[in-house]
């Protein structure tokens, strides 16, 4: 699985069959480049998440049926995990989650 | 079959339920970072080997486990001595 920052969501009304209605994201690597995901957990905007790629991406989604290589395994908790090193972060900042 | 090493865990509380309650790890491998599920209990520094594809679903539990990256061991000795000659038995 690879992390990547979702960076918005997809409208996309004329599809095939296969990707039903599920929900579509647009996710961003370290490098800037973008890919679509299909997301079955509900990740917004800022959120860092796990991808599954290839066929576990199909079975990620609960039904094999749904024509994806690749889909939203879950939200990240904390990432980057050195984010509360830095400076301009608030002394008692709450995570807003 | 990659050989990566063990950074930390990683939480994620808002997943998929098909994930169970597997373990996920953070793997480096060479200067990338990825996620692995963690068949056999290991821990950070480890070094271990990565299944992928489909081998991947099924090393995790079943061929409906949705992983694309799972660790199924972990090497003894890593990396092997690289300045010194590999020693016969």
């Amino acid at each position: 699985m690879e992390i990547r920052r979702v960076v918005g969501s997809l409208v996309c009304t004329q599809r095939i069959a296969e990707l039903a209605h599920v929900d579509l994201r647009v996710l961003q690597d370290a490098a800037g480049r973008r890919v679509v995901a299909t997301d079955p957990v509900g990740a917004r905007p800022d959120d860092w998440v796990f991808v599954v790629s290839g066929s576990a991406a199909r079975y990620a989604m609960g039904n094999p049926a749904i024509l994806t290589d690749l889909t939203v395994g879950g939200v990240i908790d904390h990432w980057p995990p050195e984010a509360a090193s830095e400076p301009s972060s608030p002394p008692h900042g709450t995570p807003r989650r | 079959m990659k050989i990566c090493q063990v950074e930390r865990p990683l939480v994620s509380t808002n997943r998929i339920p098909g994930f169970e309650h597997k373990h996920l790890l953070v793997v480096r491998d060479g200067s990338s970072l990825q996620v692995a599920v963690d068949a056999v209990g290991c821990v950070p520094g480890d070094w271990v080997i990565c299944v992928g594809s489909s081998a991947a679903r099924e090393a995790a539990g079943s061929k409906e486990y949705p992983s694309d990256l799972t660790i199924v061991g972990i090497i003894d000795r890593w990396p092997p001595d690289g300045t010194t000659p590999q020693a016969g038995p």
